[in-house]
């Protein structure tokens, strides 16, 4: 039964993108910008492809995605770790691993709770959750609008520009669920396809524009630009707003893993249809290990390499999808 | 009870109805001759009127000329003497019953085996009176009674559209409670109401004594923090429910109906909405959101910032809330729990003891223990007045307040322990709850997700009368 509409999975494909930029690491250019929007352009085009055959996910895209999945999860999990640092969290800072745990276990008991009520539950609350995010990024930077130096757009180059396209492919955590979920969503799906990445340039580019024009300055001395960008533009003289900043992170870390579980559970039970109760805790604990796994590491090379296979297994495997299934 | 028919014998049948009933004192026996059979007048004392039995039934009766047998005088009775408008017959004792205990006079005779009923009700109700929960200023001050019949000729006086349709039933194995579901025909897809008619079929309680008996028949059996169905003490805004589209649920002793489905935004909504200009109403409107937001929120935002984020506070408060803060024994969680849980004992006391002593416990709560435990510098005044106002929020909302007097303690421990993190994580649960929230699929946060733009004109604005005239609207837009 198709059970998300068109905005509830952009929303939902949308946040994990908005984290993923948030978490962004290393220091940033316009290179950066034209990276991000040539990988996107990129993903588009495979997308379109996969969007355009009405293919359906084979037992062994099924598989992959899987793992895709976890392997997306893990990556959330970690950066989330990484970002704890800039971003304060009671208890995670002060204690170690057992902080981080805390801090997993508590994301992952609201995803449990969010994987539990089902998707279309999820969707309707990732658009509520993306616009109050889209509206907060905004107040915060368009505060920083007047804190920004805009001569920072034309600063060097730190990085080559094929290096800036694979980490701008690399930033695509909902990759994997826009597959396996595009054949869930009532309506169009080429329309679906291009909404989406349409609406992930633009605010890609809005936010390294002005992360870029307002943390430009100090870029060699930060780890996570669009934090700091969003840390330096406050617009008022006597008060601070970053934790502004907090509150929407921490409701993009939730909704991101939330997405990578539920992807992983919806395909455990199409691989495994006897295993049913337990799925969401399985995936989740699973994530969680890979978290572990990649201790903190950015892996770049190796995201932007899984991204790219799924784009192609999920534009060239699999069979095609009678019409009436399509419009059932 | 049992669905025997009536017996033929009037002794047997006097004797059996003695035997049913226990020998209850109120159920009253009065035998006599007509027409030359015997005959007796059931009724249940204090459920019928006197004189209207006396003058509308006995004096007739006793003028009937003689007859053949039992089936003449029902005919002539029947046909030619209509003693009330409401003759329903009862040919089983479980009837009987129901309709001596309703206020029926029931007539049995000597070789009969069924009853004449007669609808001669005469109990004590309470009057139409102004409704004590829903406040208005400028529409109806009429709100509901517990006497169903009175109800329904509420709405029937405002609604005079033969689309209306007022379904009466029976639910409840002791107390034979009367439900009314009431919806417009052509407003409710009949498949719909099948589906709320076998939800209701699937009641099976002993006595419906208030409306909470029967909402969780109609609602969504998983967990939900907001109630997908909702109540309403007003004749008019059910009248404006059933017009868009829902289906209401009458039950005779409650001022209440039952509504469904129930949206989120409109707990923000009243009547005088419509009443007042668009511009003023939006601006109510907002300030209702606005309230609803501080009444959860306010108590765990304070902890949160004083205790973990103070670079949110400008250096003047925060100077300020450090000096207050710095003199209270407790921790800002503890004050604030302590604080919370004081104020919900007092709305108990005050809820529960007779009116004059409630508002002596509200004086005494409100004035010396608050001053007293300012005074004593056991709890802060900043913090103090932040529990106030959120209080107060709460109170603008009324129709959300259990939802928000719990939410708002869990918000307070999720952000003193783990700062705006512990709120974020818990506000994207809630978040999820209230999406997941329907009723026969419609989506409790329609028309904010899913988006409807339709609908916005209602809920994000008031759009004025005259736009809203012309969207048509029914609640199945929402439908998913």
């Amino acid at each position: 039964m198709n059970s998300l509409s068109k905005n509830q999975l952009c929303a939902l494909l949308l946040i994990t993108d908005m984290f993923g930029l948030c978490c962004m690491r290393g220091s940033i250019s316009a290179a950066t910008l034209w990276g991000v929007l040539g990988g996107t352009a990129l993903q588009f085009l495979f997308a379109l492809a996969f969007a355009v055959q009405n293919r359906e996910l084979s037992k062994t895209a099924e598989v992959f995605f899987l793992l895709y999945a976890l392997f997306c999860g893990g990556a959330v999990f970690s950066e989330l770790w990484r970002t704890s640092g800039v971003i304060y969290i009671p208890y995670e800072s002060g204690h170690g691993i057992w902080g981080r745990l805390l801090t997993a276990g508590l994301v992952a008991a609201v995803c449990l709770y969010i994987s539990s009520t089902g998707m279309k539950s999820a969707g309707r609350a990732a658009v509520i959750a993306a616009a109050v995010g889209i509206f907060c990024l905004a107040v915060d930077l368009a505060s920083a609008v007047v804190n920004a130096d805009w001569q920072n757009l034309w600063r060097p180059e730190r990085r080559s520009t094929a290096a800036e396209l694979i980490r701008g492919f690399a930033v695509s955590g909902g990759l994997g669920s826009f597959a396996v979920f595009l054949g869930e969503v009532r309506g169009d799906r080429v329309q679906t396809a291009v909404r989406y990445f349409t609406a992930k340039a633009v605010i890609s580019a809005a936010v390294l524009l002005t992360a870029l024009a307002v943390a430009g300055g100090i870029m060699p001395m930060t780890e996570f630009p669009v934090i700091t960008a969003a840390q330096l533009s406050q617009p008022f003289e006597a008060q601070r707003i970053d934790s502004l900043f907090l509150v929407v992170f921490s409701v993009f870390a939730v909704f991101s893993a939330a997405l990578q579980v539920m992807t992983g559970a919806f395909l455990l039970r199409r691989i495994s249809p006897s295993f049913r109760r337990w799925k969401s805790t399985a995936v989740i604990v699973l994530t969680i290990a890979a978290a572990l796994l990649m201790q903190g590491r950015e892996l770049l090379l190796l995201r932007a390499a899984a991204a790219a296979a799924a784009l192609l297994t999920a534009a060239f495997s699999g069979k095609k999808i009678s019409a009436e299934n399509i419009s059932g | 009870m049992e669905k025997k028919q009536l017996l033929p014998s009037l002794d047997r049948s006097i004797d059996e109805i003695r035997r049913i009933s226990g020998g209850s004192s109120d159920v009253l026996i009065n035998r006599f001759v007509t027409g030359g059979i015997h005959c007796a007048l059931l009724c249940c004392e204090g459920m019928v009127s006197t004189s209207v039995i006396t003058e509308l039934i006995f004096e007739p009766i006793t003028e009937i000329p003689p007859q053949k047998n039992a089936q003449g005088l029902f005919h002539y009775i029947n046909e030619e003497l209509l003693l009330s408008t409401d003759r329903p017959q009862a040919e089983d004792y479980d009837t009987l019953f129901r309709l001596l205990n309703s206020g029926f006079a029931v007539l049995i005779a000597e070789g009969m085996t069924c009853g004449l009923a007669f609808g001669v009700q005469g109990y004590n109700t309470r009057g139409v009176q102004e409704p004590s929960g829903e406040g208005n200023i400028m529409g109806a001050h009429e709100g509901f009674t517990e006497t169903i019949r009175t109800n329904m000729s509420q709405i029937r006086r405002r609604m005079k559209s033969p689309e209306l349709v007022m379904e009466l039933f029976i639910k409840g194995e002791k107390s034979s409670t009367d439900l009314c579901l009431c919806y417009m025909k052509d407003r409710v897809p009949e498949a719909l109401m099948e589906k709320i008619r076998s939800s209701l079929e699937g009641i099976e309680l002993e006595a419906i004594l208030t409306t909470g008996y029967i909402r969780p028949f109609v609602e969504n059996g998983s967990f939900e923090l907001f109630s997908s169905t909702g109540t309403t003490e007003r004749p008019d805004v059910l009248c404006s429910k059933l017009i868009e589209g829902r289906a209401a649920i009458l039950v005779d002793g409650v001022p209440y109906a039952v509504i469904i489905p129930r949206l989120f935004c409109e707990s923000f909504q009243t009547l005088d909405d419509y009443a007042y200009k668009p511009y003023y109403a939006t601006f109510i409107r907002w300030l209702k959101y606005a309230a609803f937001l501080t009444a959860v929120l306010l108590p765990a935002f304070y902890a949160a910032i004083v205790m973990y984020h103070p670079e949110l506070l400008n250096s003047t408060l925060f100077m300020l809330l450090v000096e207050a803060e710095k003199k209270a024994p407790l921790s800002i969680v503890t004050e604030s729990l302590f604080a919370l849980l004081m104020y919900e004992m007092i709305r108990e006391a005050g809820v529960w003891l007779p009116k004059p002593t409630g508002g002596a416990v509200s004086i005494i709560s409100g004035l010396i223990i608050g001053d007293a435990a300012v005074n004593s510098g056991l709890v802060s005044t900043p913090l103090l007045t932040m529990t106030a106002l959120a209080v107060l929020g709460g109170l603008v909302v009324p129709e959300l307040e259990p939802q928000i007097t719990v939410l708002r303690l869990g918000f307070l421990i999720a952000g003193g322990v783990l700062g705006l993190f512990g709120i974020s994580l818990l506000a994207c649960a809630v978040l999820v709850n209230i999406c997941a929230t329907e009723d026969y699929g419609f989506p409790y946060t329609a028309p904010i997700s899913p988006f409807r733009a339709r609908g916005m004109g209602d809920t994000a604005v008031r759009n004025g009368i005259k736009k809203l005239q012309s969207r048509g609207f029914t609640v199945e837009e929402y439908h998913e």
